[in-house]
């Protein structure tokens, strides 16, 4: 009998809430083949079969949330065996061979998904007694040495690699009611009730964490996006099908000011460590894009955007937000931010204050651009102006020096080829 | 402070013969017995001279019957004198060996305290000088599993002889076992008066930080040698020379993996119920979580020792102590 736990999917996990499964008792089923899908805080993920059998038991229900470690279901693997032997003592001699070798993996795959299911963990005691000392789990690391060891250098890596984590969307449309618009009914007169567990409960205690600790300020400043509009489109102009990849988006260009501007101010790339009273600043600029989907807020992140050029980071943004709109972000895709950025002005918006990345120092978000009146000189001309808001932890950062980090991703915007000189 | 003393240039052999010398002119109870230890001044000549200087009383030629040689000696020490009793070779103890483990080694506890054997027993052993096989048995480890007995070895004549003094003046019986191979292969300043090496303390020959190799008498000479091979190669070994087998230097082989996290030890004894197991569990018990690397052993085969054509392939050789550092520092 083989039991199917709820694995660390990833990023050190602790639960999952079970939605929905593929098998029912008395299925049979082989290996690899998907049996339940399960939503952790982050992604979604299905869960193969770790042998060939027959579905026994279901011990939990649809809608369950289930801890790390628990037994999900049962199956008899021992009927896999015996069925195949029944299969091959009736295969006709004038089977094709190749048939024969289709099958006999089986065997080594059942081997190998019990082998999944109880991990062990290839590290040396050095190794382990560093990872102990750091207060992290080895059975997190992907080990790179040997075998799939875990080396010291696995463990540091890990250790440097801040983990994921989801921060305040500035929409002004709460995922809530978009989650259930379209099945509300207005009718009855009971209040309806939505489960308040999985990805949302997870923000909630993100959110709850990060304003119970960082003193948040937030100020406010307004940016002339027309330059960098106008370089947009004469981008575009240049490359219409965008085959040399110069239709870039705007964001993109945000995301590089905001890393140049970190560059003049780390206090900004940093993390706070009260425990060991340091604070430190991060070495590579990670920055994390909140986005909205579907199942809420989720940051993936843009790695070391200082290595990066600005067409880079348009096809990485891109990519990154289709997938985390449409569930499909690794776990990867959703560690070591380092600063987040929220682009709300699509969605409207003119001003907020949002909530910090904990434990990152500071977030600015986006707002709407729009065109408005402003005085140049002594003229009235019409520029496309949009507004920003940077909240930072008056830990680590005062007002001043936020103005100032503020006021340079501005200058960085207005006149984009500054950025030129920035150029790696 | 910088004292001078004289010193003279000796062999292991030499060394050992001095270090008998003075402790007998110092100490009236201090006598040597053994087979051939007179007149013909032993068989490799450690006696030399003792019989002429001190007398047939104090210089005693036994039996072939190294069961008697130690049960006499177990009696005169528990009487008031230093018995120092030769071996010929420590294969040859085999006989003598119910003396030594139901009474030298336990007196003290049994008499809860009230005697001691203050013996010390010499053997020459190990392999490489073409002695036939029970000759050149490396068996230290019959002996460090019997508790209340010392056993210590050095591998140069300055060890040799302070190593000598303290054991003679050692309460308990001290199994004092003189490496064949360095008998002759090397001499060095030896004080010429009395001075002590410390017994349970080992040495540290060579500072490293990558890998520490545990050796101890005629092995030293080969882990040097690899220690410098692997140097060539970057890697920096830290060299201990165990000298006291039982008890070990616990402090120091732990201090000394903690720091390197990866261990070889050497010894031409078989490897199965040899000392390197005893060492393994020592670094076990106490420096598991410092470990990079699971620790290497070179060793002796689980054979007799083989006829002389084939000693060498026996006997750890420098390149298979490279290989065992290349093996734990490329883990």
């Amino acid at each position: 009998m083989v039991e199917v736990k709820l694995h660390d999917i990833g990023e050190g996990m602790h639960e999952g809430e079970v939605i929905h499964f593929f098998v029912k008792a008395g299925d049979s089923v082989k290996v690899d083949q998907p049996l339940v899908e399960v939503q952790t805080d982050k992604v979604t993920a299905e869960l193969p079969s770790p042998a060939a059998g027959t579905i026994k038991d279901i011990k939990v229900k649809e809608g369950d949330v289930v801890t790390v470690g628990s037994v999900i279901l049962t199956i008899d693997a021992a009927s896999a065996p015996s069925s195949q032997k029944g299969e091959e003592a009736t295969e006709s001699k004038d089977q094709p061979v190749v048939e024969k070798i289709v099958k006999a993996p089986s065997h080594t795959a059942f081997a190998g998904g019990i082998a999944t299911l109880n991990k062990r963990v290839l590290a040396a005691p050095y190794t382990r007694k560093i990872a102990r000392e750091n207060g992290v789990d080895i059975e997190q690391i992907v080990g790179t040495g040997p075998g799939g060891r875990v080396t010291d250098q696995d463990v540091y890596n890990y250790i440097e690699q801040p983990s994921a984590s989801v921060t305040e969307v500035t929409s002004d449309r709460s995922v809530e009611e978009k989650a259930t618009a379209s099945t509300r009914v207005y009718s009855t007169s009971e209040p309806e009730e939505i489960p308040f567990k999985g990805r949302r409960k997870q923000i909630a205690k993100k959110m709850v964490q990060s304003l119970a600790t960082i003193p948040h300020v937030t100020h406010f400043e307004e940016i002339d996006v027309t330059a960098v509009m106008d370089l947009k489109k004469q981008l575009k102009a240049m490359d219409p099908d965008n085959k040399r990849g110069m239709n870039v988006s705007v964001a993109a260009f945000f995301v590089k000011a905001i890393q140049i501007a970190l560059k003049d101010f780390p206090i900004f790339n940093a993390k706070l460590d009260e425990e060991k009273e340091v604070i430190r600043l991060e070495k590579n600029v990670n920055i994390g894009i909140a986005t909205d989907s579907d199942e809420g807020l989720i940051v993936p992140v843009i790695q070391k955007v200082e290595q990066r050029n600005i067409r880079d980071i348009a096809v990485d943004m891109k990519d990154k937000i289709t997938r985390a709109k449409t569930n499909k972000l690794k776990g990867s895709d959703l560690t070591g931010s380092t600063f987040t950025i929220s682009n709300v002005g699509p969605l409207g918006s003119i001003a907020a204050t949002p909530i910090i990345n904990h434990p990152e120092v500071a977030l600015m978000a986006f707002h709407k651009t729009k065109k408005t009146p402003v005085v140049i000189g002594d003229e009235i001309v019409i520029r496309s102006m949009m507004n920003v808001s940077m909240s930072f932890d008056h830990r680590v950062a005062d007002g001043a020096t936020a103005v100032m980090f503020t006021n340079r991703v501005k200058e960085l915007i207005e006149n984009p080829y500054f950025m030129t000189l920035e150029l790696i | 402070m910088t004292t001078l003393v004289d010193t003279k240039k000796l062999t292991m052999v030499q060394a050992v013969t001095d270090g008998m010398r003075v402790m007998m002119k110092e100490h009236e109870n201090v006598i040597v017995l053994g087979e051939d230890v007179g007149q013909n001044g032993g068989v490799f000549r450690a006696t030399d001279g003792l019989v002429a200087e001190f007398g047939e009383n104090r210089v005693i030629d036994t039996p072939l019957a190294e069961s008697g040689i130690i049960g006499t000696s177990i009696g005169l020490a528990m009487n008031g004198f230093k018995p120092i009793a030769e071996m010929q070779f420590l294969g040859f103890i085999y006989p003598a060996f119910n003396q030594i483990m139901t009474h030298a080694s336990r007196i003290r506890a049994r008499t809860l305290g009230h005697f001691t054997v203050p013996m010390v027993i010499r053997a020459p052993f190990g392999a490489g000088v073409r002695a036939p096989e029970i000759h050149s048995d490396s068996v230290e480890a019959l002996f460090t599993g019997m508790p209340g007995m010392k056993v210590v070895v050095p591998s140069n004549p300055y060890d040799a002889k302070g190593m000598l003094v303290s054991a003679i003046e050692d309460p308990d019986p001290v199994l004092f076992l003189e490496p064949m191979r360095c008998y002759r292969s090397t001499k060095m300043d030896v004080p010429e008066g009395k001075y002590n090496v410390p017994l349970g303390k080992a040495a540290r020959l060579q500072e490293g930080n990558d890998v520490t190799i545990f050796a101890y008498g005629a092995m030293i000479e080969v882990v040097m040698k690899a220690a410098k091979s692997a140097e060539e190669k970057g890697i920096k070994c830290d060299v201990i020379d165990l000298r006291t087998l039982y008890p070990l230097d616990k402090e120091m082989i732990a201090e000394s993996v903690q720091k390197t996290g990866r261990a070889v030890i050497v010894h031409e004894a078989p490897g199965t119920g040899g000392l390197g197991e005893t060492i393994m569990s020592l670094i076990n018990d106490t420096s598991f979580l410092y470990m990079k690397a699971p620790i290497e052993r070179v060793t002796g085969f689980d054979t007799p020792v083989p006829m002389f054509a084939l000693e060498d392939h026996y006997l750890p050789s420098a390149d298979r102590v490279v290989q065992a550092i290349e093996k734990v520092t490329q883990f």
